[in-house]
């Protein structure tokens, strides 16, 4: 990759970054979008577990949340479950630039949908992957996976950093990423 | 063209700052989040060679509480878990309190190792340990347990090393760590594949991670699991609803 295409992948991506920033309610949209993919991933980390809980009701759900975040902090690592958090936030964005893109260019945008999926799956894959693992019968797929699974995390979020940086400002012209805002 | 640039150029700075700071604050709350210790129990433990109409072989197996119990608590855990510690700081001596030491439940330690192959050594420990006090006097495991546990550390950290865990032993009170290293040397082939059966007799109780625990009644034989550290009033409910079955 020559150098200005490297820097044109660093505008796009510092661009999709910022959208989301834009005003308070899509900071909000983007929070909330982060934090539901938070409490999805720390919750599949022991799907059994937190299917009893909330089982049991939603007054356990804070429970559930509190008890397998230090059970991922335990088990991972604070790297570990920083990539996790970077992963929601990631993802966050990427659900923002993706919804506005869907909305503004319609059927066309919707195309990013797609290309969003393989970094979501991947990376949510690494997160919750050994829970859901477990629960398919395959025990300690954790302590079989490089680095506690973080390898794949970050794996993941190179992709949906990936995404970001190609698809860039959602309400901009993929063929003319300097042009004014649509 | 330089304003709007600029602008998002602050934005994704500051997106990164957030990030950055959420990541920080999830971390250390979670850091903050399993400070506590376990206390002593004061339950008395005895050992069995019979099985349970559950299908559960007591051979081998720490018991605490006591033999007339009408409840059975089977516990599956494994030392490097911390899901497991969690259990038995904020569950356990209630549990005990409440249950055990008035007689109605007796809990059944049973190893359940799968993190790594140190989860097997310090199982196969927990093994050599109970053998070497359960007929004299059995409630010497309960110090020997508790403080596996207090000193867990990272998995893959080394510290359920075999020195490490006999280091460990040393400092508990009336364990012989040179009998308990013995065992392990004499002992830990035949003993390492009885705790194997013991997994693989598990899966088929459909357990797929620790800690487990099934709750069975000896008279009326209802049987009810629950999966992981849940809250003691999790436990109480499952308790009550065994019991009237």
């Amino acid at each position: 990759m020559s150098g200005s295409a490297l820097g044109a992948h660093v505008s796009r991506l510092g661009a999709a970054v910022g959208y989301p920033l834009a005003t308070p309610r899509r900071a909000l949209v983007t929070a909330a979008f982060a934090v539901a993919t938070y409490c999805l991933l720390v919750l599949s980390t022991f799907p059994t577990y937190s299917m009893q809980m909330l089982g049991a009701g939603p007054g356990y759900v804070d429970d559930a949340l509190l008890a397998l975040t230090a059970n991922t902090y335990r088990t991972v690592g604070g790297t570990g479950l920083g990539l996790i958090v970077v992963y929601a936030v990631a993802t966050g964005v990427a659900l923002t630039t993706t919804v506005a893109r869907v909305r503004d260019a319609g059927p066309t945008g919707a195309r990013s949908l797609w290309s969003v999926l393989p970094g979501l799956v991947a990376s949510g894959c690494a997160s919750c992957g050994a829970g859901v693992l477990g629960l398919l019968g395959f025990v300690g797929a954790l302590a079989a996976m490089p680095f506690d699974g973080n390898l794949l995390r970050l794996g993941g979020i190179a992709l949906l950093v990936g995404y970001l940086s190609r698809v860039g400002h959602p309400r901009r012209c993929e063929l003319a990423p300097t042009g004014d805002e649509a | 063209m330089d304003r709007p640039d600029s602008r998002l150029t602050r934005r994704a700075a500051l997106g990164g700052i957030g990030t950055v700071l959420a990541s920080g604050g999830v971390i250390y709350g979670a850091s903050r989040l399993d400070s506590g210790s376990s206390e002593s129990t004061g339950a008395q433990f005895h050992r069995s060679t019979e099985s349970t109409d559950f299908g559960i072989d007591l051979q081998g197996h720490p018991i605490m509480g006591s033999p007339d119990a009408s409840l059975d608590l089977y516990y599956w855990s494994d030392y490097q878990c911390p899901f497991c510690r969690r259990f038995e700081r904020e569950t356990l001596p209630e549990l005990v309190e409440n249950h055990v030491r008035t007689g109605t439940v007796r809990i059944v330690f049973i190893e359940y190792p799968y993190l790594s192959e140190a989860s097997m050594t310090a199982a196969v420990m927990d093994r050599c340990v109970w053998r070497q006090v359960r007929d004299e006097e059995p409630s010497r495991y309960w110090p020997w347990h508790s403080a596996v546990f207090e000193a867990q550390g990272e998995k893959g950290s080394g510290w359920a090393s075999r020195s490490n865990l006999l280091d460990i032993t040393r400092q508990v009170k009336d364990i012989d760590a040179a009998a308990v290293d013995t065992c392990m040397w004499q002992r830990g082939r035949e003993i390492e594949s009885s705790i194997r059966a013991d997994v693989e007799q598990a899966a088929t109780f459909d357990i797929r991670g620790s800690p487990a625990f099934i709750i069975f009644d000896t008279a009326s034989e209802a049987a009810g699991k629950l999966v992981g550290a849940q809250p003691y009033d999790r436990f109480e409910t499952a308790i009550s609803r065994i019991q009237n079955a």
